[in-house]
């Protein structure tokens, strides 16, 4: 029972380094804010905030934050004080635990997040972070930049595409307003080359782990893809991602796996389960089953599209997976199946994300038809664990791992 | 001549009876299992209680109906347990300002105004966490008698965890405690913190202000009572007769019909 | 409804209200000419569906407890409701299925079904910022997609005559409904809330055909309100008028309706100025009233609702939540809290489906004797 099976990273404590400083900036932003004219904003995780970078504004993600207050076991609290003001217990929990921590910082982590300048959301990843963010606009009383990436149900639309490369311009006029800077297009060039790097060192130690024994698994990538969402674009990025390609490339080289023994690969769909993220993982490590690859953390690892600065943010930035028809994530899955050799899949039918989960079933269909390899589903939520029943998901868990044997 | 007015609450378990007069003193009250027709087993309790209190129908004033069988019952006027439980309460509790009312089937949270009338109410969704019926499966799944239940887990000195606001969740929770190893007693103290906390929150959504009374059926349980009043932080008021509150209140706005 | 058709001997309103009984069952008994084209929200435009010859059925669910293998258990009810009926065969009739994107369900649900539905579907994308810059121009590239999608369907041309055919129907159907929901204070709530319903499950023309010839009769039953409780209602799909007939069953009368398939789907400006139709129909779908999916301001949803508030002279207001509609439950917060602070009480409804039962009626209840005891006062 207390036999660990999974190998730790010495990685890990560079990530600690580099997220350490960055959460001590954010939360004493207040103190050198001002000075440097380096207004703070709350973003999405899917906004173009390289674009928010080359006016110098500091960002923070409240969906990072909420996945810290779930792993620190909080967000039931917050929740119960979202619910309490009225938003009800069936929408996302981080947008709720988010709430409850603006609410009442005293019971949040890191004493909650410092309060912002302005909002930016982007809804590329779902229609919830609109509402959301003018909640939170209404309740700061500050700008809320929206840009709207009209869902794909095929390909890029010409029309999408200018409409995006619009609000884009657009924005740039509201932050020349908000931050008193001009837009400089060589700033924004410098920041999508930066930002280029880090997902390519991304993609690279991602694909490592089409070896066998796998060196990384899922708890790995969702634990080490911090950086890449809150510092995308930046050089403490690029350096410490450089110092994890290595490490990982160097366990390939010595035929190390993440897990012992590694005897099932299997590909995760959704986000993580933050409050379970270690015993959840771990029924599955203890049986040799490791997670190779996932869709969640590789969405930070799409490459940018050609073009100027601006047209690239608008295509990047719209063609997001979660912003695709489920003929698209299907075949993206299919595809992560073949390059990885996965033996099966899991998916998280995730309560709080309903353009995620929603479309699963479907997908999950589509998959195991096309690859022939079994594919489980899971219902929990990604932070909030009162939807999460141990028992019966142990059951499943064992039954399916049970049809490799 | 002296009139008597009668109040009738048909919930989902239970049927409630109480006869008041004039004056507004209890003359009697009566209880019983609703069965399948809440409606006629009403009927038969209120004649009883009516005959047994030495009276005929005919010196009814008139009665008020309420429970979720007050719509088809024949009375004067039907009215919500809402309104029934703030006018009941806020006769025999006049400083109360909430009302928490947990039942079989649901709990709810008044706030009232100095004048005992609804300032605002929140109510469970449909779902049965935070409800006597959650207690009810719990203590089946830990094969607990419901009279057990506040004293076993007053005997708890580390209250189980019980996370799930699902019901169904819930009682695998329970089972995996079990297996566990876990306490009867501290399962059910655990048991009795999760439904206090879901009506905890409720209670925040309306507001809290003292003083607080807590009735219905739950209000019996001990173990609810405290861990509900170590969460909101305040002593709690409990009326000796919590399950009969509403049916009061509705006797008590039959006497003001006549009046009006 | 039968107590009210009883004493009501006016066949055109009789069709009206069996029609919103029937939500568009028996459409292919009783319309055998017409070709159904199936959509959901009222964002989809039915000029363009009426355009291309076709007759727009509003999908609504027949029942509230559907679970369909493909959606999980925390989806809304009118998304599993519509796709079991698809998977149960009951829209094979239909020319299409026309989805648009509102809320992440519906966007979901556009490609399930393409995935496990046997019909034909076709989507619009219209931009979620409606007053940012390139929106317009955004929303009528879509238009013209949509436009080229139906022709693509019907393997017909749709030419600017049937537009603009189309539009004048449109709004004149929309004039007809403004001038019923005038009448909305002084009838039966669960009335006027079938005559707005009918008019999304039947064929148009019928419908504002019927409608203006039943509109005297209503303004001679119209009976000025003297007692009951004025309500305010806001909700997504509605799909029957059981919560209607509840609220008056309870002393209360819906005088102000911002429900999907209520009055707000015929709401909102109609233009026919531009030498392209679609230009106009653009607009229309702009300025209309908008739903919590869509944003043209902060907080121009909640101005706009305390302004029919203030107008209808309500003191209560009724926002109904479909378990499990995000977009929905976002709003009621703000909305109630803007509601308060113009001193409008409101009670948050939650509904598995549009049917209510005993816990409903305990709160609707207990809410409108709050208002009673208040106004007594």
């Amino acid at each position: 029972m207390a036999k660990r099976n999974y190998r730790p990273l010495a990685s890990v404590k560079a990530l600690q380094k580099t997220m350490g400083r960055y959460y001590a900036l954010t939360n004493y932003h207040r103190y050198w804010g001002k000075p440097f004219r380096r207004p703070l904003a709350w973003v999405t995780s899917g906004a173009p905030v390289e674009l928010l970078r080359s006016f110098k504004i500091h960002s923070a993600y409240p969906e990072q934050y909420a996945a810290i207050y779930s792993a620190r076991n909080t967000t039931v609290a917050l929740c119960e004080i979202a619910d309490s003001a009225g938003y009800s217990q069936d929408l996302c929990s981080y947008a709720r635990s988010n709430i409850g921590g603006v609410l009442r910082p005293d019971l949040a982590p890191l004493g909650g997040m410092p309060k912002p300048d302005l909002l930016v959301a982007c809804n590329n990843i779902c229609g919830t972070v609109l509402k959301w963010y003018e909640a939170l606009a209404r309740h700061f009383n500050i700008p809320l930049l929206v840009l709207d990436t009209p869902y794909l149900t095929d390909e890029m639309t010409q029309q999408a595409k200018d409409y995006v490369l619009e609000q884009l311009y657009a924005m740039a006029v509201d932050l020349e307003k908000i931050t008193g800077r001009p837009f400089n297009e060589k700033n924004l060039a410098k920041q999508m080359r930066q930002s280029a790097e880090i997902t390519s060192l991304w993609k690279e130690t991602r694909q490592y782990c089409q070896a066998n024994p796998s060196p990384l698994n899922a708890p790995d990538l969702f634990i080490h893809m911090a950086p890449i969402v809150v510092l995308r674009g930046s050089q403490e990025g690029i350096d410490y991602y450089r110092k994890l390609k290595a490490e990982v490339k160097e366990r390939v080289a010595l035929g190390q796996g993440a897990v012992e023994n590694e005897r099932i690969r299997l590909v995760w769909d959704n986000i993580a389960i933050w409050p379970q993220l270690f015993t959840f993982y771990k029924m599955f490590a203890d049986k040799g089953a490791c997670f190779v690859s996932d869709t969640y953390s590789g969405g930070w690892a799409s490459l940018q599209s050609p073009g100027t600065p601006m047209e690239s943010l608008a295509t990047t930035y719209t063609e997001v997976f979660l912003n695709r028809s489920p003929e698209f994530r299907a075949n993206q899955l299919i595809n992560l199946i073949r390059d990885y050799k996965a033996d099966g899949f899991v998916m998280h039918s995730n309560r709080s994300c309903k353009p995620y989960s929603l479309v699963q079933e479907v997908i999950r269909k589509k998959v195991m038809r096309e690859t022939g390899v079994p594919g489980l589903m899971i219902e929990a939520d990604m932070a909030d664990l009162r939807a999460y029943a141990e028992e019966p998901v142990r059951n499943r868990v064992q039954a399916f791992l049970e049809t490799f044997d | 001549m002296q009139k008597y007015f009668v109040g009738v609450d048909i919930g989902s378990l239970t049927v409630k009876v109480v006869l008041i007069n004039d004056d507004l003193e209890i003359l009697g009250t009566a209880m019983t299992r609703a069965g399948f027709s809440g409606r006629d087993v009403a009927a038969r309790l209120k004649d009883q209680l009516i005959s047994d209190s030495g009276l005929t129908a005919q010196v009814i004033g008139a009665t008020v109906a309420t429970g979720y069988g007050r719509v088809t019952f024949p009375s004067d006027r039907e009215v919500s347990e809402i309104t029934c439980q703030a006018k009941g309460i806020s006769h025999l509790f006049p400083t109360a300002r909430t009302v928490i009312d947990i039942g079989g089937q649901d709990s709810k949270v008044i706030k009232l105004l100095s004048n005992g009338r609804v300032a605002d109410f929140a109510m469970n969704d449909k779902c049965a966490a935070g409800t006597g019926r959650f207690l009810e499966v719990m203590a089946a799944a830990l094969e607990v008698e419901w009279q057990e239940i506040s004293e076993l887990a007053s005997t708890s000195e580390n209250p189980a965890k019980i996370s799930s606001f699902c019901t169904v969740f819930a009682e695998s929770e329970i089972i995996s405690h079990v297996s566990t190893g876990a306490l009867k007693s501290d399962i059910l103290a655990g048991v009795c913190d999760s439904v206090a906390s879901r009506v905890a929150s409720m209670t925040r959504r309306t507001g809290l202000e003292p003083d607080i009374v807590f009735t219905g059926g739950v209000a019996h349980n001990q173990g609810v009572v405290n861990a509900l009043s170590k969460q909101l932080g305040y002593p709690l008021l409990v009326s000796r007769e919590p399950v009969i509150t509403a049916a009061l209140g509705a006797a008590l706005l039959a006497s003001e019909l006549r009046k009006a | 409804m039968s107590e009210i058709t009883e004493h009501v001997k006016n066949k055109s309103l009789e069709l009206l209200l069996e029609e919103a009984t029937l939500n568009g069952a028996a459409r292919i008994l009783r319309y055998p000419k017409s070709r159904f084209f199936g959509y959901f929200c009222s964002y989809f435009p039915e000029e363009l569906i009426l355009a291309a010859g076709l007759e727009p059925l509003r999908l609504l669910p027949d029942t509230g407890n559907s679970t369909p293998a493909e959606l999980p258990a925390y989806c809304c009810s009118l998304a599993k409701g519509t796709l079991d009926m698809e998977i149960r065969g009951k829209w094979q009739d239909l020319a299409g299925i026309g989805f648009t994107h509102t809320c992440d369900t519906m966007q979901c649900l556009s490609g399930i079904w393409a995935a496990s539905g046997h019909s034909k579907t076709i989507d619009i994308v219209p931009p979620v910022m409606l007053n940012t810059s390139g929106a317009s121009r955004y929303y009528l590239a879509e238009m013209h997609s949509l436009l080229n999608s139906l022709m693509a369907l019907t393997q017909n041309k749709i030419n600017k005559e049937a537009l603009q055919d189309a539009l004048k129907l449109c709004t004149y159907t929309r004039k007809l409904a403004t001038e019923l929901d005038a009448l909305r204070p002084d009838l039966p709530s669960q009335m006027v809330s079938s005559l707005m319903r009918a008019g999304q499950v039947m064929p148009r023309l019928d419908y504002s055909q019927a409608l203006e010839k039943c509109l005297p009769a209503l303004k001679e039953m119209a009976e000025p309100n003297q007692h009951r409780l004025k309500v305010l209602i806001s909700g997504a799909v509605v799909e029957n008028d059981s919560l209607f007939a509840m609220i008056e069953d309870l002393g209360g009368r819906v005088v102000a309706d911002d429900t999907c398939t209520g009055y707000r789907h015929y709401s909102g400006p109609t233009v026919m100025e531009a030498e392209d139709p679609l230009v106009d129909i653009v607009r229309r779908y702009t300025e209309m009233p908008p739903c919590p999916c869509k944003n043209r301001s902060l907080n121009e949803r909640m101005a706009y609702l305390n302004d029919l508030a203030h107008q209808r002279q309500v003191k209560c207001a009724i926002i109904v939540i479909r378990k499990y509609c995000d977009p929905h439950a976002w709003d009621a917060v703000a909305l109630s809290e803007s509601f308060r602070n113009s001193g409008i009480r409101t009670l948050t409804l939650e509904l598995e489906g549009a049917d209510v039962g005993g816990q409903e009626r305990t709160r609707l209840q207990a809410f409108l004797e709050s208002m009673k005891a208040d106004s007594e006062l």
